[in-house]
Order: C-alpha cells, then sequence, then structure tokens
C-alpha cells in the first residue's frame, strides 16, 4: 500500500533517523500498531 | 472448570470442526438478533443506550439469559459518537434510534483516476472530508477531530468488548474473532460512488471502475486480515450489488477482484464468511470456484439447489427468512426450521443463521416469543 498517510515500520524508521540505535524491537510494534488503528478507523468509516 | 468454560470449549470445537469441513457434534446456531433489538427488548430507549454504554450491561444480560445461540449476540461497529463528532452524513441517527445509512456520493466520477492512482490518499484528502463536515477545514481543527473521534471510538469499543467478555464468560459461547471487509465493487459502490453512481459508471466507465478495483483490493485483504489468521473466526464480507449487474458486468467488473480478495484470504489461512445479500441463484456456479470451505449466508434463493451445487465444498447457512418470525405462527416458525435443516444439515457444513437480522422489537408483536422458539428448536434437535 503506496500511501502518504500510511508507513510501514521501515518507512517510518526511515523519516526518523533519531531512533537509529534505540530498542527497535519495542519501538517497531508499537508505532506499527497504531499506523493500522488509524487506517482500520478510516475504512471502518466506510463500511 | 466450570460449566460456562465446558460450554466454551465445546461450542468453540463445533466451529473448528465446522470451518474445516469436518461434521459438528450439532448444527451450530446464531441469533439473528442486534444489538438494537436487544435495547427495545430490555425496555430501554434506543438512542440513549448507545449513548450510555453503561446501560448496555442488564440489556445484554437479558438478552443471553432469554434466546440460547453459539454465538455472542448483538455487537455493533455502529456507534453514534464518533459519527457525531465527525459530522457524519454516511452514517446518522434516525428520530427513533437506529443509525442508518443514507445514499451518498464520496468520489466523483471526474476523481476515478486520482483514485486509481492512490486510493487511500484519495480517501484521506477527497473522500473523508465530503462525506464528514468536521474533517472539512483547517488542518488543526480536522487533527483535533480525528484525534477526539477515534478515543471516542476506542472507548466505546473497548467497553463493549468488556460486556461481551464477561457474557461469554456466564453463557459459554464460542470465543470468535471477526474482521470486516468489503469485495472492492461494493467498496466503490456504497460510500464512494453510490447506488446510482456506481449503476451509471457501469455503461459510462467501464474500465475505470475495473482499474478502481484492482487498486483498492490491497486496502481490501489488509482491511479484512485478523491479527492472527489461525485464531477461531473469520473476515465477514457482506456482498451487495452483484444482484444488481447484468452478468456480463459481473464477469468483468465484480467477480475478478472479489474472487481474489476471497483466495488471499484463504491463502493466509482465514476463514471468510460471505453474506450473499439479495438473490445470486445465477451466480452459483461462480460461488463454486470459490476455495473450499467459504462461509456463505444466504438471503434469498432456493436452499436445495444451494445445497446441491454448494454444499458438498461450501459451508451453507442463512436463508430462515426472518419475516415469518412476525407474519406465523410459533409452530409455523418451528415448521420452517425444520424443513430448512431437513434440506441443509445432512452431511454437515451447515451453520443455522436467519437471512437477515433482526433490530425491530415490539413489545406487543410475536417477534421474539417465536425466534426464541426456533433458536431452542434447533439447539436440540440440531444433534448429527
Amino acid at each position: 500500500m503506496d500511501s502518504k498517510y500510511y508507513a510501514t515500520w521501515e518507512e517510518y524508521l526511515a523519516e526518523h533517523p533519531e531512533l537509529e540505535g534505540k530498542p527497535e524491537h519495542a519501538i517497531a510494534p508499537k508505532i506499527q500498531k497504531y499506523e493500522d488503528a488509524v487506517f482500520v478507523f478510516v475504512m471502518d468509516l466506510l463500511l | 472448570m466450570t460449566d460456562a468454560v465446558a460450554m466454551t470449549n465445546e461450542r468453540n470445537q463445533m466451529f473448528r470442526d465446522l470451518f474445516s469441513g469436518k461434521t459438528p457434534k450439532r448444527v451450530p446456531l446464531s441469533n439473528p438478533a442486534t444489538q438494537d433489538f436487544a435495547i427495545q427488548y430490555a425496555g430501554l430507549d434506543l438512542a440513549e443506550c448507545q449513548w450510555d454504554l453503561t446501560k448496555l450491561e442488564p440489556v445484554y444480560e437479558k438478552f443471553c439469559q432469554d434466546f440460547v445461540t453459539d454465538t455472542y449476540p448483538g455487537g455493533s461497529i455502529r456507534l453514534p459518537s464518533h459519527y457525531q463528532i465527525l459530522g457524519s452524513t454516511p452514517i446518522v441517527m434516525s428520530s427513533s434510534g437506529f443509525m442508518q445509512h443514507p445514499e451518498v456520493v464520496g468520489l466523483l466520477a471526474e476523481e476515478y483516476d486520482e483514485f486509481i492512482a492512490s486510493p487511500y490518499d484519495c480517501i484521506v484528502e477527497k473522500v473523508l472530508p465530503r462525506l464528514f463536515t468536521e474533517l472539512n477545514g483547517a488542518p488543526g481543527k480536522v487533527a483535533m477531530t480525528l484525534a477526539k473521534a477515534m478515543r471516542a471510538q476506542s472507548d466505546d469499543l473497548a467497553y463493549l468488548g468488556t460486556i461481551r467478555a464477561k457474557m461469554n464468560a456466564k453463557y459459554g459461547y464460542a470465543t470468535m474473532m471477526g474482521a470486516l471487509t468489503e469485495a472492492p465493487f461494493d467498496f466503490m459502490a456504497d460510500f464512494l460512488r453510490s447506488f446510482k453512481g456506481i449503476s451509471g459508471d457501469v455503461r459510462r466507465y467501464p474500465d475505470k471502475i475495473a482499474a478502481a478495483c484492482e487498486a483498492v483490493l490491497p486496502l481490501m485483504i489488509k482491511k479484512g486480515t485478523l491479527p492472527n489468521p489461525a485464531m477461531l473466526g473469520y473476515t465477514f464480507i457482506p456482498l451487495h450489488m452483484a444482484p444488481y449487474l447484468r452478468d456480463k458486468d459481473f464477469a468483468t467488473l465484480y467477480w475478478p477482484t472479489f474472487k481474489k480478495l476471497v483466495e488471499t484470504m484463504a491463502g493466509m489461512g482465514q476463514n471468510v464468511q460471505l453474506f450473499v445479500e439479495q438473490d445470486w441463484m445465477r451466480y452459483l456456479d461462480y460461488l463454486y470456484e470459490l476455495p473450499e470451505n467459504t462461509i456463505m449466508r444466504f438471503e434469498y434463493g432456493d436452499p436445495k439447489l444451494v445445497k446441491e451445487k454448494l454444499g458438498k465444498k461450501h459451508i451453507i447457512s442463512g436463508f430462515y427468512p426472518i419475516t415469518l418470525l412476525q407474519t406465523g405462527t410459533k409452530q409455523q416458525c418451528v415448521d420452517k426450521a425444520k424443513e430448512l435443516m431437513d434440506v441443509l444439515a445432512p452431511g454437515g457444513k451447515y451453520w443455522f443463521q436467519a437471512d437477515k437480522s433482526v433490530i425491530n422489537f415490539e413489545a406487543k408483536g410475536p417477534v421474539a416469543d417465536n425466534m426464541r422458539a426456533v433458536l431452542e428448536y434447533v439447539h436440540e434437535n440440531g444433534t448429527y
């Protein structure tokens, strides 16, 4: 899914170099969870 | 182990057997009535209870106590708070408290190319501001509105989740997860181009529709994906527009991306439940092509023909006419359940559900008593 309103963790990390060296295993699932939560919320509005 | 836990385990096993093509211990059944019905059945105000969810626990307690079912009854994704905050036009509460979906156009015909180029961007930038008035304005206001709406929905769903967990623990329902998505063509119709708009587009811009369905397919797959495909549960796909299409338009515009959607879900190990709305009898050969054990809940049609053509490969459900609960005697309602079970239950691959949901309750009407009689009949006489 190519969109400026949705990012995978890899895309997010590329835009946020300040996270380099931080505990990725803890950060990645949390960031991805909220990316997905907004996606589901938006799509539910149209279902 | 408590009785409720044992019942949950037994019911979970029934659905695991059903979804994997094995004959379960008995015919699984689901209560067709919704949360709207449950609130009215409890004698409470529909609008007030959907705003103040603290009133819902006794509603569900009575509902679960009075009607036997294997799956948690009720539930709702259309609670009013976040729609109100967003200034919703596609989902609005009526004066009687029901959440309704008026005909809306979220995407203009001249915006097809923009949608095809990037569906999600187009949804965020064009469709949402058009359909939700509070998302049309200054960026700061839109951001604050979105935050409030998401928080409201999250709180509401969390509260409903606690009630569900309590009822599951007390009544021993099957603990199934669910996801919701749509066939790409239906998604383009429902909130984007409208019934009238897409019907004209089929003749004017068929290539645009086909391209839009392909473009939005990844979003539909993502939306329908369960957190863990191995979970007991299914992706629910209500089907809308196919009965209103000519055969050749169905074949070229509706079927290709719908088939890919179902095949992708099945390929991930997920069960799929189709709500086959209206009459799909002319499309049975298409439905046969879908992955084995696709669950198909039918609204109208010929149960014998469906069992004959699809029943060895797929899981059949639906067909029970809820209008009979309003017009028939208790005996007629039970007889109808028996008639459908005689046709559809042999050999397994059958889940007792009605042809549509029961949303309205009249205190002096026969629906509650008739529905209770039907559910009890199926529960007591569905053993294989």
